[in-house]
């Protein structure tokens, strides 16, 4: 190479050929070692990002004088499950699991409805305020619930609903985000579309419901993911919202658990483990939505 | 009118259907009329949510703040006092500043780690997949969740740090003291909210323009200069609104200060909605200063949005 650069000039078809050859060779090996590079750099950030998991794991599946044991076993054998076994049928776990995932459900398929149809007002439907509502919901689309738990509250018991699943699925619809996505996606259709329909004689409602939300179905499909994980993690609201231990939800619960009955450690582990369960399926079936979920931010603008 | 009707229809059996300016404007205002209706009833059920969970509460938020008692009832209005008096209220300011040290130190080292995840995993060519799972998993774990995890790794006797300070040697450090707590938490939330950033960053960076890049490489531009004068340059915008709305999220800190270290030692990791939380549930009632610092935050959230939209307005002006 370095010897082929010095002579130009007496290069013929055949030096030409093996130059492009070495270059080709050069390059690709460039490529694999930037490659095993990388490689390297990830594995090392998914490492120290997932031990704490394989870490709690591990602590779950010992018994109380394991946990502190020094040093530590790093392989959980023989395993010990009287943390789960108590976690399961000693607390109100089980309950606690199927509060959330309803509660859940319910704001979600509440919320597809909810925002699609205002996402389709506001993106194909002219009327006096569309403007203005749809600068509202921008101004406050990041007001956290967590700073509005005052008025909520006071809002929620004058109702009469607390201590009822309506005050943990009524406030999380007003959650602007979902029609601004929707808005953005319904935008993006092709106008021809709706056009023909409406030359068909389709009414409004026929066209959202069999024309825009078929074509929407990948960005439905975000969505739901979207308010369901958020559902899933919430906290502050449903913390405040109940106080009967039957709407408790998981995430209420596992705190209760670490505020109430002393440190035990092994129970907490197994708790936290439990509640990774759901994530972790529901992950591993909708990935590439989960991920798209980092888009949503990205479209909103 | 009759007639008017009658000689549009006189028109149509004509040959060509025409109608006449008044019938024209009539059937205008009542297609006007059914766009409007339609609009608000696709709007309505949505908006309805919006307004009562949502705006309402935000003027809530307003009222309550100009008010003292009990969140029970038997308030009395004591107009400004409550802003005027929260400076000195017990852990007001604590919390205020506890927020602003966990933003200023949680963001830029969420968005760094991010930024430089994502260049590496947005180069990979093989089994980038299984790395972006990997990276993502602690984003959809619960704060509260993340907290008891994070119980196991900063304990005292048998944490994980511990035992990796142990094996190099190093004596252990009691990090939930006083000194450390709010540093743990929020590296806590770098643990949690690097992966979906990084995520956002990945599909940024996809979306660049290959063919500057490849410019660059033949004008034989390192792969730092790369960075410097390409990438950065190029995703400004999108960096700008990962910090703003990274800022806004770490402001809203509660559950992982709530569950890992109940918002101790003393009120070291007593952040603003935890103190709205205890002035109104868990302790007194103090439900006027409780609505006066949110109120606080609500401004700041709204002020970070407003720059945000600011940018994304001058960005359409630009394209």
């Amino acid at each position: 190479m370095a010897q082929a650069v010095e002579a130009p000039a007496a290069l013929d078809g055949a030096d030409l050929r093996r130059i492009a050859a070495d270059h080709a060779r050069i390059r690709r090996w460039r490529r694999r070692r930037n490659e095993l590079a990388r490689h390297c750099v990830l594995a090392l950030v998914t490492f120290i990002l997932v031990a704490p998991f394989y870490y709690v794991v591990l602590a779950s599946l010992k018994n109380g004088t394991e946990i502190f044991s020094y040093p530590p076993k790093l392989l959980p054998i023989p395993p010990y499950f009287g943390n789960y076994e108590k976690l399961l049928w000693d607390t109100g776990f089980l309950r606690w699991m199927f509060n959330t995932l309803f509660v859940a459900g319910a704001v979600t398929t509440l919320k597809i409805f909810l925002d699609s149809m205002a996402g389709y007002a506001l993106a194909k439907i002219d009327f006096t305020g569309k403007r203005a509502v749809f600068l509202l919901m921008l101004i406050l689309l990041m007001v956290p619930i967590g700073a509005l738990i005052v008025p909520l509250w006071s809002l929620v018991s004058g109702l009469g609903l607390t201590n009822t699943y309506l005050a943990l699925i009524l406030p999380p619809l007003a959650n602007p985000l979902g029609a601004i996505l929707m808005r953005q996606f319904i935008l993006g259709l092709p106008r021809d579309l709706e056009n023909a329909a409406r030359l068909d004689g389709l009414g409004e409602f026929a066209i959202y419901w069999r024309i825009v939300l078929p074509l929407i179905k990948p960005g439905l499909v975000v969505l739901a993911v979207i308010i369901f994980t958020d559902q899933f993690m919430s906290f502050i609201w449903p913390l405040i919202a109940t106080t009967s231990d039957d709407l408790q939800l998981l995430t209420v619960g596992v705190a209760a658990l670490r505020a109430h009955g002393g440190a035990n450690y092994g129970l907490w582990s197994a708790s936290a483990v439990m509640s990774l369960v759901p994530v972790g399926i529901f992950f591993f079936v909708l990935q590439r939505q989960f991920l798209a979920r980092s888009l949503a931010g990205a479209l909103k603008q | 009118m009759a007639e008017t009707v009658a000689t549009g229809l006189a028109a149509g059996a004509a040959g060509r259907l025409r109608l006449s300016p008044a019938e024209h404007r009539r059937l205008a205002r009542r297609a006007r009329l059914r766009r409007e209706l339609t609009g608000w009833i696709f709007l309505g059920p949505m908006f309805l949510c919006f307004v009562v969970f949502l705006l309402l509460p935000v003027i809530g938020t307003v009222w309550w703040s100009m008010r003292s008692g009990s969140i029970l009832g038997g308030t009395q209005f004591v107009g400004l006092d409550n802003f005027l008096q929260l400076p000195g209220v017990v852990g007001a300011g604590a919390a205020i500043r506890n927020t602003l040290v966990f933003a200023l130190l949680s963001v830029p080292l969420i968005l760094v780690g991010a930024l430089a995840i994502a260049l590496v995993l947005a180069g990979i060519e093989r089994g980038g997949s299984i790395y972006r799972f990997l990276v993502y998993f602690p984003v959809l774990v619960p704060g509260v969740v993340a907290a008891l995890i994070w119980l196991f790794l900063t304990n005292v006797d048998f944490g994980l740090f511990n035992e990796v300070r142990r094996a190099f040697g190093a004596l252990p450090v009691t990090w939930l003291g006083a000194d450390h707590a709010l540093t743990v938490l929020a590296v806590l939330d770098v643990w949690r909210n690097v992966g979906y950033w990084a995520m956002f960053f990945v599909a940024a960076i996809i979306g660049l323009p290959t063919e500057l890049y490849q410019a660059a490489e033949l004008d034989g531009a390192s792969a730092f200069a790369r960075f410097r004068h390409l990438t950065l340059p190029l995703l400004r915008r999108i960096i700008f609104f990962a910090v703003i709305v990274a800022t806004i999220w770490g402001l809203q800190v509660f559950d992982t200060a709530l569950v890992l270290t109940n918002g101790g030692p003393g009120t070291a990791t007593t952040t603003v909605i935890y103190r709205v939380w205890l002035y109104v549930f868990a302790s007194n009632n103090k439900v006027g200063f409780a609505s006066a610092i949110s109120l606080v935050l609500i401004v700041a959230i709204l002020a970070l949005t407003l720059v945000q939209m600011r940018l994304l307005r001058g960005r359409r002006g630009v394209d």
